[in-house]
């Protein structure tokens, strides 16, 4: 193999060479030994090479997304031969409908391996028998490792106060979810950084800017903006719902109006106390 | 155990004819006489009964349906997932230094044995070399880990079956483990040690010589706990004959680590798959001859006294050097170069913003942690990002399997087979 390996990590001996005449798979580049199998093939290929290969052990079954793909889900299953000391990986593909066969009653440690790739991905083994959710919450919709399922998740659940008991709600962010991946935009970034859309001329067909109206025109002239910007209402500063309704309401207040609370009235006479000995409350209103 | 329920109408039943119990004392550690013991009284139906999610035996938040035939277990279905976080999610959207502290928070009782998977797919995928002398470190640190989780699990084993002493013991000896853990990363648990390409710091000369004397004294505290249970007549009845799993069958539920060779399978990746500097190390591999709890307990024991073996070799040969990659656009430069050198304050900078990139690729690399096999399925795609991380737990086909391990025995022993499972729920639910 033409990728030189660092020496320390896990090391097994050279790839059998009884694999190369494997029925029905094709072998994959890469630094380990892997094959693409076809999905109606997956139990008899995975069968040879338990019974016929030494593979012994089904470590581990991955789903990963490659959501550009027709067949969009690689089912990856990982085998491990305890005679031959040696580990390959089988790939099979799929999409959201097609199920791929059970291996179930070759290994029974796939049966929940099976379910969390179905919890995962959405992908369905046909004859798995107990093909439940396992990871996620009870009742939870969608397949959260799908490339399209948002990290922020849709529903989010809290302790209610008032209801005594956990309530689930849709997910409210207070601010947009933001993702940096600080890939140099010179090498491999696929958008355009802010501040760079003019950087290269626009293509054919694309949306120009609105050309500069004809004839000349008067220079410096201070066009009033038709909708002057104001930010009276907090939908406007994009802020989000407000914290405590209290609260809002008392900043709302004019300053006079506020000033007039806050500071004691002497003339009222009707709390002959010195200020000091008050007790605070927490709404923050007079008693 | 809340939440006690009949199925079907027995509820009458039970009234007009009281069952005889037979009271037994020794819960199940008669093996081969359990079949005769399965109580005829055709009037109770089976039950259910809700073992945890918040049970003191449940190590965590495992909750087991369990259906019952009188104190006899018939049907176990564990419900997992209650601490999933969706750490292999999380992991797709952050860099690969960025990624590694989620590993000390799957397996949170041996964390640097949850890095050493990931840090070495990285470096699989990037045909990165290491110094070896960071490499005995992470072989020491690696090790030291080992003893941690088992000063745990032997510990919380000992008590689930009913004896107080020995953990509270084991527990001195874990806290010593969680000292160094400090003295090596500044963490005491999660410790976010292990680098790509190295270790984070290097160890003093004082640790080093801390950790011999340790090694040295302390650890006949481990032997003294253990001699209190090994021989002891309740510990054995808890646990001899208690789920026993055939060769046969921990192959095919995809057994590893103590639960695979209690079965009697000689097979440990530090040494049929060598990574670090195991490879010249002298170690023995312990394996067991029933396959049932204490077999399970033993070869722990025995795997601490291995550790330890290990640990002296590491002290004795570790030769100095540097203890990070050499590589620049790899290992992050040290603060004080940070401080004196351009180049090195750009590379920082580059490290800690973008980060690296790891040539596309897939790997499956599988390290012996020390509750089994600990693999990682690492997918590149050539970015600074993992496109996919999935992370193959060790207590995941070992909990599948506690249906089987379970049928036939009484309620009591469920907790001597979690134990020797050693389960821990952050990495079986991720």
């Amino acid at each position: 193999m033409a990728i030189q390996l660092a020496k320390h990590v896990p090391t097994y001996v050279d790839e059998p060479a009884s694999l190369a005449g494997l029925k029905g798979a094709r072998r994959r580049p890469g630094i380990e030994t892997a094959f693409d199998v076809e999905r109606g093939d997956v139990v008899e290929v995975l069968r040879t090479l338990r019974d016929d290969h030494e593979y012994q052990q089904l470590m581990e079954i991955a789903g990963v997304d490659y959501p550009e793909r027709p067949e969009r889900f690689e089912v990856v299953y990982c085998l491990l031969s305890l005679t031959k000391n040696h580990r390959l990986h089988v790939h099979v593909s799929t999409d959201e409908v097609t199920p791929v066969p059970t291996v179930t009653g070759l290994w029974p440690v796939a049966g929940w391996l099976e379910r969390e790739v179905f919890d995962m991905y959405g992908v369905t083994f046909a004859g798995n028998s107990d093909l439940r959710r396992i990871l996620t919450d009870y009742g939870f919709e969608g397949h959260p490792q799908r490339k399209d399922f948002p990290l922020t998740g849709h529903i989010e659940l809290r302790y209610s106060e008032a209801e005594k008991r956990v309530v689930y709600e849709p997910v409210a962010l207070p601010q947009d979810f933001r993702t940096f991946d600080f890939l140099m935009p010179w090498q491999g970034a696929e958008y355009v950084l802010p501040g760079d859309e003019k950087a290269s001329p626009e293509q054919a067909g694309a949306p120009s800017p609105a050309p500069a109206p004809a004839g000349k025109q008067p220079e410096n002239v201070k066009t009033p903006a038709e909708t002057p910007k104001t930010t009276d209402t907090p939908a406007q500063t994009g802020a989000g719902a407000p914290a405590d309704k209290q609260a809002t309401k008392e900043a709302r207040k004019p300053r006079a109006a506020k000033a007039a609370k806050e500071v004691s009235k002497p003339a009222a006479g009707k709390d002959p106390k010195p200020k000091g000995s008050r007790t605070r409350r927490p709404s923050g209103g007079a008693s | 155990m809340s939440d006690v329920r009949n199925e079907g109408g027995g509820t009458g039943a039970h009234a007009k004819s009281p069952r005889r119990v037979e009271v037994d004392v020794g819960a199940g550690g008669h093996g081969a006489a359990l079949d005769e013991r399965v109580p005829g009284d055709d009037k109770i139906s089976n039950y259910t009964i809700n073992f945890g999610p918040q049970h003191p035996a449940a190590h965590g938040v495992l909750r087991l349906i369990m259906e019952l035939d009188g104190e006899i277990v018939e049907r176990v279905d564990p419900h997992v997932g209650l601490l999933h976080r969706g750490t292999e999610k999380l992991i797709e959207y952050k860099t690969y230094a960025q990624a590694l502290p989620y590993f000390d928070r799957l397996d949170y009782c041996s964390p640097m044995c949850m890095e050493h998977s990931f840090v070495l797919a990285i470096e699989k995928l990037m045909g990165l070399e290491v110094p070896i002398r960071a490499q005995y470190i992470r072989t020491l640190m690696a090790e030291l880990t080992r003893i941690s989780n088992h000063m745990l699990n032997l510990g919380s084993h000992i008590m689930d079956v009913g004896a107080m002493t020995p953990n509270l013991w084991l527990f001195e000896v874990r806290e010593d483990t969680l000292q160094f853990y400090e003295r090596a990363s500044g963490a005491r648990m999660h410790a976010n040690y292990f680098r790509a390409g190295g270790v984070r710091y290097d160890l003093t000369e004082k640790m080093i010589a801390d950790l011999g004397d340790w090694l040295d004294n302390r650890l006949q505290l481990f032997e003294d706990a253990i001699s209190l249970v090994a021989d002891n007549r309740i510990f054995k009845q808890r646990n001899v004959d208690i789920g026993v799993v055939s060769r046969d069958d921990a192959i095919a539920w995809g057994f590893s680590g103590p639960m695979i060779r209690a079965s009697g399978i000689p097979w440990d990746i530090r040494r049929s798959q060598p990574y670090e500097v195991y490879a010249g190390m002298d170690f023995e591999i312990p394996v067991g001859t029933a396959g049932d709890c204490y077999d399970r307990f033993m070869v722990r024991v025995e795997e601490v006294r291995q550790s330890a073996k290990i640990m002296r070799q590491c002290l004795k040969e570790m030769p100095k050097g540097p203890v990070g990659s050499e590589d620049k656009k790899v290992f992050p430069p040290s603060r004080t170069e940070m401080k004196t050198s351009m180049e090195a304050l750009i590379h920082h900078f580059k490290l800690y913003t973008e980060g690296y990139h790891v040539p596309a690729g897939e790997v499956y690399v599988a390290t012996e942690s020390p509750k089994g096999e600990f693999g990682v399925y690492l997918v590149a795609d050539g970015t600074n990002r993992p496109y996919r991380c999935k992370i193959r737990p060790t207590g995941f086909s070992h909990l599948q399997a506690m249906d089987f391990m379970m049928k036939g025995h009484m309620l009591a022993d469920t907790t001597a087979v979690l134990s020797a499972i050693d389960v821990v729920f952050g990495e079986v639910d991720r």
